[in-house]
């Protein structure tokens, strides 16, 4: 289990863990996007959502 | 060192009289053993930050886009007002965790852990300082044409090219009031609490004049509606994002330490941001948009500016006096806004550039009224590219810096056993500051031309 409070690099799990959620953000909008527009794109919607609900779920984790 | 003494290392808590606190310690532990009734009268007495940012808060482009959406939609988005305010608390019981247990300035830390970029530059000086300066041409804008309608109902002319002295005037007495002890900083939060106060029963009036469709407003504040398309989403975005920003997070963590709360103080910061910001902010925007839901957007009349909007629904309130009350209520939220924008700018940059607050000072005074260059509203619209330029970095930074009051909150270093624990408490900052990446995204996306228009 990837523990959020440990460094990984120059950053700790948690700062990477937004770090992703952002990114996740980004691709659920531009999927959102080209849904809206023509019905295409509903991989990165549905990826862009999914990790971003893993990532919210994830980095609501307290620090014990 | 005690944990008061470790609060009251913020300057502005040291003309607080200590047998004051000290009073207002054991009138704590006497609330906590008293009944839920008498809990609640006693910390709304008490309360004060809350109120602070409420008033702030609810300045003229809060109730502008709660009247154009009671005019446009009707009851339909009275959702939104209650889930936007509600994920910002969140955040802000971090302020007021912040204050009350950690008992140390936020933009010191920040510097300290994340760097002066994210403290100092994206908190103090962008976030709070440059958006008080900003957002104050919209009061004064408003304020000073509210002032002018109103007065020929009351018997003589106030144009605006005249009453902006007025108007600053009395914000400016209000703000500089703030920080001379107890009794001033007393003095600014019961201005605060009597307009909220004023808001509530003058609009609240002017519903009961217009009546209410309670089957609609039940259904608009519980049953989550949006415009279809890309409008809805930017709708959604610009609502749930827009209640609470960094500016509100600042004001009350400093407010708390301003008046020198303490560890005891917590549950009184909590109970202050229920019922002194989320429910004056939800309950006036909910009046406010049924009244324009009853009046304007019956007869599908849409008006794009405050003042039109304003001006197109003083004749459907019926007697002049309802018209009068609707102005004096609309009246005191620029005033309230301008005196909590100069606190806040005042506060953020002193703290950015490492200046220690004195209230007496010049220094204080030029910042806290450093807003007030929003009179040129008067006569000229905001500077287009000063106002391009803060939205672009307020956009992309507010995300950020949410993600630094996150960091620090479950910070073992800095907060210790004190930092948070709770999953709930941690999964609503994360929705909030998914919304707040979301606006950041959505205006790049903007930007290179990908958002569909």
């Amino acid at each position: 289990m990837i523990d959020l409070d440990r460094r990984y690099g120059i950053w700790s799990g948690r700062v990477w863990g937004l770090i992703a959620n952002l990114l996740a953000n980004a691709l659920a909008l531009y999927g959102l996007v080209g849904f809206l527009r023509d019905g295409t794109h509903v991989v990165p919607l549905v990826l862009g959502v999914l990790v971003t609900a893993a990532c919210i779920l994830l980095l609501a984790k307290p620090n014990r | 060192m005690s944990d008061r003494d470790e609060v009251r290392r913020y300057p502005l808590a040291e003309a607080l009289p200590p047998e004051k606190l000290e009073a207002e310690a054991e009138e704590l532990d006497r609330l906590g053993h008293a009944s839920p009734c008498s809990k609640l009268l006693g910390y709304l007495k008490l309360g004060g930050p809350g109120f602070l940012g409420a008033a702030t808060t609810l300045g003229a482009g809060t109730l502008t886009a709660a009247m154009l959406s009671g005019a446009a939609f009707g009851y339909k988005t009275l959702w939104m007002i209650w889930l936007s305010m509600g994920l910002g608390m969140f955040m802000m019981a971090a302020s007021a965790r912040f204050t009350c247990r950690g008992g140390f300035r936020v933009i010191i830390e920040q510097n300290r852990y994340h760097g002066l970029i994210v403290g100092s530059l994206m908190t103090g000086l962008i976030g709070t300082a440059a958006v008080a300066v900003i957002f104050n041409f919209g009061q004064y804008s408003i304020g000073t044409h509210l002032i002018e309608s109103l007065a020929p109902m009351l018997g003589f002319e106030f144009p605006r090219q005249v009453n902006w002295i007025f108007f600053m005037a009395v914000t400016s007495y209000l703000t500089l009031s703030y920080g001379r002890g107890k009794r001033g900083i007393a003095i600014v939060e019961t201005f605060m609490k009597l307009a909220i106060g004023i808001m509530l029963v003058c609009f609240g009036i002017c519903l009961a004049l217009v009546g209410v469709d309670w089957r609609a407003l039940v259904h608009g504040a519980f049953v989550p509606w949006l415009p279809s398309g890309v409008e809805g989403v930017d709708l959604f975005v610009a609502s749930s994002a827009a209640a609470i920003g960094v500016i509100d997070w600042v004001l009350f963590q400093y407010a708390g330490l301003a008046r020198g709360w303490g560890r005891k103080h917590e549950t009184l910061a909590r109970v202050d941001i229920v019922f002194g910001l989320f429910l004056p902010f939800v309950l006036i925007n909910f009046i406010v948009m049924a009244v324009f839901a009853g009046t304007l957007h019956k007869v599908g009349i849409t008006p794009e500016t405050a003042p039109e909007l304003a001006a197109s629904l003083a004749p459907l309130l019926g007697p002049t006096w309802s018209a009068v009350l609707f102005y004096i209520a609309f009246l005191a939220v620029p005033i309230s806004t301008t005196v909590g924008l100069g606190i806040a700018g005042a506060i953020a940059i002193h703290e950015a550039l490492g200046w220690t607050p004195d209230t007496r000072s010049w220094r204080w005074k030029i910042c806290a009224l450093l807003p007030q260059i929003g009179f040129l509203a008067v006569w000229y619209s905001r500077p287009v590219w000063l106002v391009i330029a803060i939205a672009a970095f307020l956009s992309l930074a507010t995300n950020i810096v949410g993600w630094s009051f996150y960091l620090l909150l479950n910070d073992r270093r800095l907060l210790g056993e004190d930092r948070c624990k709770s999953y709930l408490w941690n999964l609503g900052i994360m929705l909030q500051i998914t919304l707040l990446n979301c606006v950041a995204i959505v205006y790049v996306l903007n930007r290179i031309g990908w958002w569909i228009r």
